[in-house]
């Protein structure tokens, strides 16, 4: 069969191909057609091919001449040569998926990757685009052509959870092929299933799956299979597949051993024995040697597009900082809980993971009264009740009763009254995004959440009501991951994450393959604060805004070689004197970031 | 298959299942499906079933098949402007697959759908069809006028079928194959389909007509038939699958070279074990995606009565 069975449309038993080896025909009237034989060979054509024949039609001739009919009819007959001759793949290597989707119109790239896995990669690939080039077109691409071929008729997409509907919807209605999302038991039969690997490699759903054998399997955001010790790395080796895509945005040439795992799930042996590995292609963990041999070996199994590259078009992006005073109560909030760090960096001398959360409260007051609040709370349980931290502890949130309103919702009110248009929102903290949704609420603006905790479900139907009701979405990090919102080009940062990729993924989900306005990014930038740095450092220093994402997560990644981002940039906040002490360290952190970027333009240059 | 193409087919089908068509544009076709259609196409077995237990009259479902590339609204199909070439390959992604339409003025509810080369509704015509147009006996009507009106012609028995041979390996190429062989003499027409297509054909036996003998049994032709294809595959280039054997070769010493030292590296006789097991599942896999095949079968086939004695 050339095409994805039409289950939900049809049911057509006899349809199910049976191959016959036996010499001569079956008896006449006989029923054992009806039921699948294994296919044997029948002859050999040549030393290295057998042939394999099916007779049931002339099967089911001998028989209607046996009942006398009945006959079909002479149209029919002509049409159905007709239709095996519309459906005949007539070359072995031109692409024959665009001819039965006439509604898609895959970018150039997108093409040539589908070209390079089907013909030089022999369906094992790498596909690790950088964010927003459409991985998914490539790879529903690439799915398509083998199943028009008649060479996948099942097919395993593993995903993230929240992207399972995304995948089921882009596959039914781009491509045309009947994913279903798994649900329930039975669902493993349907022949294309996209289902999440935390359910996958669960009992009694891991039986079933092992069980099979698939013809293609898809998984995406595959650098979490990167260490081999884990159980999703052995579920998705113990797989039987016969071709196989991992997509990944993150680039994962920069930790060798990670990037060796991957390779090995897809091309066991690719960059030879774990021993051979060590000894040709590592200098240490994160540098390699032999690059050029290393990037041949590589450029066989993984396709990386870059917007870099310059075939693609992106519409332009407009920064805005927004600078804001903090009214004097939340000032003096944020001044209580600087003290507050101060004192307690002393006394935690060396704990890296305390000293990291006492840089957050400092972060949250930036963001709402709310977010601060919470975790001062839970501060407090910690600590036992007569000490005299639990004083000080009470004493801030002493001065949050006093604050009574958020200078920063009120400048997002006054930017979305402004833009009268589609906003999103986002937001680093929890609790500031229910402050948000209430104070918007309360000023007769519809806005909706979305974050990383909600169902499956539940985000789909919130992006459908932003898209159809909503003028606000405020979204938390996790919100991040795979959404598309083209349909909306303006952004609101209300607070910054630290990490620039961070920053970048939020930019991502609007400023992509798609969107056909400019698109507008305000950042919300309290004086006098930690934030006034961090905006300073990602935005004036770095002009991270405005880079080509490429690049960025790439010098992030050697950046971060011994230590986060976040973490260097905490401990800066941490160790320095005062506000002038603390610009200088963020200003020797950005020449950093500078030489990584200029030392990386460099090596690009052949 | 271009979108005129498409369009004819489905009417061409439409009008072998004997359906009711109650309007028709130069884009679409409102149609009150056939029993036949409606069992082939709806996807209602019970319903089916409950008409087969009950005798009662069926209810056939309606449809309207818009035959422009997906997206193509009414409106510019009643306003009667012919869809341009951009706007039959403007990105629709979101197209939904099928919709109900607003009723019928008697009430029925109408099932819309997208009717273009890739589209489900067709490729499930394609599908029923290689149903529907499996088995034939026609007979060629005799050319008016020819001979004596008194006198008998001679008919010649041919089974007539058509192939499919794919070449696969970890890629696949097809060829098709519309051939006959004569049941009184066992001469192959390997242009049989096109011969067929010339003739003018009706699955009733002509008056004045007598049919030869047959010298060769059924099951003796189709196998002659079925040698002679691969006869011609025979002879046919067998460089793809030289290459396929090339890459299976490489893939499989990639494993191997990778595997092996483990096996013989490792520990226990319980580690040798899993990773042996590890090694034969991938060199099984690289054998299932490479190895050469040919695979022949008949797409349809039948016996057909053509004048003559050959």
């Amino acid at each position: 069969m050339s095409y994805d069975p039409l289950q939900n449309l049809t049911v057509t038993p006899a349809a199910e191909e049976v191959k016959t080896s036996i010499d001569g025909l079956a008896a006449p009237g006989s029923d054992t057609d009806n039921q699948p034989k294994p296919a044997q060979p029948a002859r050999k054509l040549h030393p290295l091919v057998d042939l394999y024949v099916d007779r049931s039609s002339f099967e089911e001739l001998e028989r209607r001449i046996e009942r006398n009919g009945p006959w079909d009819d002479w149209g029919l007959y002509q049409m159905a040569w007709e239709a095996e001759e519309a459906c005949r793949i007539d070359d072995f290597h031109e692409l024959q998926s665009l001819r039965v989707l006439p509604q898609l119109t895959p970018l150039p790239h997108q093409l040539d990757t589908a070209r390079r896995v089907l013909h030089e990669m022999r369906g094992r690939a790498i596909l690790a685009d950088e964010v927003g080039l459409g991985k998914t077109i490539e790879a529903g691409l690439i799915l398509k052509e083998y199943m028009v071929r008649g060479l996948v008729k099942r097919a395993l997409i593993l995903v993230p959870a929240s992207l399972v509907l995304q995948w089921v919807r882009e596959l039914n209605a781009k491509f045309g092929i009947s994913a279903i999302a798994q649900k329930k038991g039975y669902h493993w039969a349907n022949d294309i299933v996209v289902a999440s690997m935390d359910t996958a490699k669960r009992d009694p759903h891991r039986a079933v799956i092992l069980d099979s054998e698939y013809d293609m399997l898809i998984i995406d955001e595959a650098h979490k299979l990167k260490n081999k010790r884990t159980g999703n790395y052995q579920f998705a080796g113990d797989l039987r597949k016969k071709y196989c895509l991992l997509l990944t945005a993150t680039p994962v040439q920069n930790d060798l051993n990670e990037l060796y795992n991957l390779i090995t799930l897809l091309k066991p042996g690719q960059l030879g024995g774990e021993g051979e590995f060590a000894s040709n292609f590592v200098a240490d963990r994160r540098t390699a040697k032999n690059e050029d041999r290393l990037h041949a070996a590589l450029g066989q199994v993984m396709i990386r597009n870059r917007r870099s590259d310059g075939s693609l078009e992106f519409t332009k992006r407009s920064v805005t900082n927004v600078p804001l005073h903090l009214s004097d109560d939340e000032q003096a909030l944020y001044d209580g809980v600087t003290q507050y760090v101060r004192q307690h960096t002393r006394s935690e001398k060396g704990d890296m993971a305390s000293m990291l959360s006492l840089v957050t409260l400092q972060r949250e007051v930036c963001s709402s009264r709310d977010a601060v609040f919470l975790t001062l709370i839970n501060l407090s349980k910690k600590v036992t009740p007569d000490s005299p931290l639990q004083h000080r502890i009470w004493e801030l949130v002493d001065l949050i009763r006093n604050i009574k309103s958020n200078t920063k919702a009120e400048k997002t009110m006054e930017i979305i009254r402004n833009i009268d248009d589609k906003v999103i929102v986002f937001t680093e903290y929890r609790a500031t995004q229910d402050y948000l949704i209430r104070y918007f609420k309360e000023h007769d603006l519809t806005a909706v959440p979305y974050r990383g905790g909600m169902n499956r479900g539940k985000k789909d139907w919130m992006m459908d009501l932003f898209r159809r009701r909503a003028q606000v979405m405020v979204a938390t990090e996790a919100g991040g991951e795979g959404i598309n919102l083209q349909f909306c080009h303006h952004i609101i940062n209300f607070d910054l994450p630290w990490n620039p990729m961070r920053v970048e993924q939020r930019i991502g989900r609007v400023h992509r393959l798609g969107q056909t306005e400019d698109v507008n990014i305000f950042n919300l930038c309290t004086y006098g604060t930690i934030e006034e740095h961090i905006v300073h450092l990602l935005h004036e220093k770095i002009n991270m805004f405005e880079m080509v994402i490429g690049d960025l997560d790439e010098i992030v990644e050697r950046m971060e070689k011994e230590e986060s981002l976040e973490r260097k940039l905490a401990r800066m906040v941490l160790e320095s004197s005062d506000a002038s002490d603390l610009r200088k360290k963020i200003d020797g952190l950005g020449d950093s970031l500078l030489d990584a970027k200029n030392q990386l333009r460099k090596e690009r240059k052949p | 298959m271009n979108a005129k193409q498409a369009q004819k087919f489905a009417l061409a089908y439409l009008q072998a299942t004997q359906c009711h068509i109650i309007e028709k544009s130069p884009y679409h076709v409102t149609v009150k499906l056939s029993p036949e259609a409606d069992r082939a196409l709806t996807n209602r077995p019970y319903y089916w079933n409950f008409v087969d237990r009950t005798g009662t009259e069926p209810e056939t479902m309606t449809f309207r098949w818009n035959f422009a590339a997906p997206g193509e609204t009414d409106n510019e199909a009643a306003s009667g402007s012919a869809p341009t070439h951009a706007s039959l390959f403007d990105p629709h992604p979101a197209a939904p697959a099928s919709q109900t339409a607003p009723l019928l003025p008697n009430g029925v509810r109408v099932i819309q759908d997208d009717v273009y080369f890739g589209s489900r509704r067709l490729t499930q015509l394609f599908e029923t069809i290689k149903q529907a147009g499996r088995c034939v006996t026609l007979f060629a009507e005799p050319s008016r006028g020819s001979g004596n009106p008194l006198g008998s012609q001679p008919y010649t028995a041919w089974l007539g079928a058509n192939f499919k041979v794919s070449y696969e390996c970890d890629m696949r190429r097809e060829e098709l194959y519309g051939i006959g062989i004569s049941l009184a003499t066992g001469v192959i027409d390997e242009r049989f389909l096109a011969r067929l297509r010339e003739t003018k054909l009706t699955p009733r036996l002509p008056s004045n007509v007598h049919l030869l003998r047959n010298g060769l049994s059924l099951r003796k032709a189709m196998n002659q038939l079925e040698s002679s294809l691969e006869r011609r595959i025979k002879q046919s280039d067998f460089r793809w699958a030289e290459e396929a054997e090339e890459r299976r070769l490489d893939e499989l010493e990639r494993v191997d070279q990778y595997y092996k030292p483990m096996i013989e590296r490792s520990a226990t006789q319980e580690q040798k074990d899993a990773i042996s097991a590890r090694y034969r599942q991938r060199a099984s896999e690289i054998d299932w995606q490479y190895r050469p095949r040919v695979s022949l079968s008949v797409i349809n086939c039948g016996i057909f009565h053509l004048p003559g004695i050959e």
